[in-house]
């Protein structure tokens, strides 16, 4: 087997984020569809307001966050194919020299299925698990007519096995694409990745020489760590709105979706940085330069781009409420006015500075205990 | 001066641990050139290694002057690597997405060497320095690993087989940037090499098998790069 289950475990990250969009899409898509059951026995206005107000969270917190957690997947996904082919370039020459086809081999990448589906079913069991305080929750007033929990075989199949077998197959077609060179090429295992060079000469330090050119060489890590404290910033802003918005329990779920999502894609991203560089780092070490150096060096240069993340995600998530109260919820009574709320934001700062910083003393650890000599034998 | 008291090195542990280095001792004088020659396995890397601070040696003692390798911590061994030693491998390890200039700005930098250009002039590359390492051929990819080594102004340069993947026209032609360098500059040369042909360009040769020194002497006459055999 070409690809191992251990291979498919590495991939944790893809896990993580598919559990946490089934989860929150299970949560209000079955809601809904409960809700849907008893919508003709609604009689008066006010309680059809509730009920259209909760039909319609259910749809844009569904539709945006399974939305932006697919995509998000997407990416990933063809990410760790790209990088496991990267690193068995080796093995796979092999196969295709001694007679495999491209297909056949891209083939066994199907495993990857198998993280997205570890996910989705264990999401969509833990959503079920949750569902009846969930219910309690939507409708703690109790204006809505009683209704109960129901399984609905069709949503199973929609959100735990049918994006597994999606994300199944883009792993064979990417793997497909990606192993489109000659067995020769993979043999030599030539470095992937393109060198891109400076638009012009400079005098700048080494160090911030060395920086900026580690991040024109990795543009897809520029959107992984955007994309990350973009995610922070946004649903943890969202969060504290949410709280008075909705319910203190949506609130909890966005804040903990944000910083999961964040904390995966910072440190996958750190890490695919750190690894690529692992020679650059090496021989840094090797000539005196100080573990704090080679991170300054190799993870610095997208220190910019996490702030830019952080101040999209603040504008986004104010834009996001702002046309929620006014345009899509406009209909609905009693629905607070929206501003954007300066003491969450502080906070959401300090908590971006705090695991930026954590994230970047973890890789200065790590690169402490890197053994010099195991990177030179590779 | 450098100076090694029965260092042992070993690697693995339990049934598999073996012994790469078997008490080793030896001095090595200031400005000294020396060449350590051995078969493959015989642990002239290791011993290289060991010496320059990259590996830290299991038992005996490693001292320069009156600095024990040994007694420091790791941050006090990159230091000591940052203002005392420069390296060159078989492989070169230049950074690929570097030119030439940035490259050896590297070493310079930790040497606050703002005169680094005139290493590179010194291997012959003025006119390729926003070259990058992919540009180049081997040859020109091993002397930017030598400007770079000596741009950061070494007291102790350590080489592990510079020649290994050179062919016989550019490999004296390196050998000789590296003597040349080093008698205008005078620091000391430690070289691995399995080619006893190289080892005419030292004062002092030392062979090794199996984890041990064999066998030590001097050169009265060396050669040059364009003297010896290959």
């Amino acid at each position: 087997m070409i690809v191992s289950y251990k291979d498919t475990l590495k991939i944790a990250s893809i896990t993580i984020i598919s559990f946490c969009a089934v989860f929150v899409c299970t949560l209000f898509l079955n809601f809904n569809l409960d809700l849907a059951d008893v919508g003709n026995e609604i009689t008066s206005p006010a309680t059809q307001s509730l009920y259209d107000a909760q039909v319609m969270t259910g749809k844009v917190v569904s539709s945006l966050a399974g939305g932006c957690l697919l995509l998000t997947t997407v990416v990933l996904l063809c990410f760790y194919v790209g990088h496991f082919i990267d690193i068995h370039q080796k093995e796979l020459g092999i196969l295709k020299a001694l007679g495999y086809s491209r297909f056949r081999i891209a083939r066994e990448f199907w495993t990857f299925g198998c993280s997205v589906l570890t996910g989705t079913a264990s999401a969509y069991l833990c959503a079920h698990l949750l569902m009846p305080t969930f219910y309690e929750v939507q409708n703690e007033l109790g204006l809505l007519p009683a209704f109960e929990v129901h399984f609905h075989p069709g949503l199973c199949f929609l959100l735990v096995f049918l994006p597994a077998l999606f994300f199944a197959l883009l792993a064979v077609c990417y793997s497909y694409l990606k192993m489109k060179v000659s067995p020769l090429t993979l043999l030599r295992g030539k470095e992937s990745t393109k060198i891109v060079k400076a638009r012009k000469e400079s005098d700048m330090p080494f160090l911030q020489e060395l920086g900026k050119s580690n991040v024109r060489q990795r543009k897809s890590l520029v959107f992984f760590i955007t994309f990350a404290i973009f995610c922070f910033s946004s649903m943890m802003q969202m969060s504290f709105s949410m709280d008075e918005l909705a319910s203190e329990m949506m609130a909890f779920m966005i804040m903990g979706i944000g910083i999961v999502l964040a904390c995966v894609t910072l440190f996958l991203a750190s890490t695919s940085v750190v690894k690529a560089n692992g020679k650059t780092i090496t021989m840094m070490k090797v000539f005196g330069y100080q573990s704090r150096d080679c991170v300054k060096a190799v993870l610095g240069g997208y220190r910019p781009w996490a702030c830019f993340g952080f101040v999209l995600g603040s504008l986004y998530q104010y834009l996001l409420l702002r046309i929620a109260v006014s345009i899509i919820f406009a209909d609905i009574e009693n629905v607070p006015e929206y501003h954007f709320d300066i003491p969450a934001m502080l906070i959401a700062l300090f908590s971006f500075i705090a695991l930026y910083e954590t994230v970047m003393f973890c890789y200065t650890k790590k690169i402490e205990k890197m053994s010099v000599k195991e990177i030179m034998l590779e | 001066m450098i100076q090694l008291e029965n260092v042992h090195k070993f690697y693995g542990t339990g049934e598999s641990r073996n012994e790469v280095l078997k008490g080793i001792s030896l001095q090595v004088g200031d400005g000294d050139f020396v060449v350590l020659l051995g078969a493959s396995g015989s642990g002239k890397s290791t011993l290289l290694n060991v010496m320059s601070g990259l590996e830290r040696a299991d038992e005996g003692t490693i001292c320069y002057g009156k600095t024990q390798l040994e007694q420091m911590t790791d941050k006090e061994l990159t230091e000591f690597r940052k203002n005392n030693i420069g390296f060159i491998f078989q492989q070169y390890y230049l950074l690929p997405n570097l030119n030439v200039d940035k490259n050896v700005k590297m070493g310079a930098e930790l040497a606050g060497n703002k005169e680094y250009r005139q290493t590179i002039s010194a291997v012959g590359l003025e006119k390729k320095v926003h070259k990058y390492p992919h540009e180049l051929s081997g040859g020109e990819q091993q002397r930017v690993s030598v400007a770079r080594a000596l741009a950061k102004k070494p007291k102790f340069l350590y080489l592990d087989e510079p020649t290994g993947a050179l062919d016989e026209k550019t490999g004296r032609l390196v050998l000789d940037y590296i003597s040349k360098l080093q008698q205008e500059s005078g620091f000391t040369v430690i070289m691995v090499t399995h080619n006893q042909n190289v080892a005419e360009m030292a004062n002092t040769v030392i062979r090794m098998n199996s984890g041990r020194i064999v066998e030590t002497w001097q050169n009265a006459e060396p050669k040059n790069a364009y003297e010896i055999a290959w």
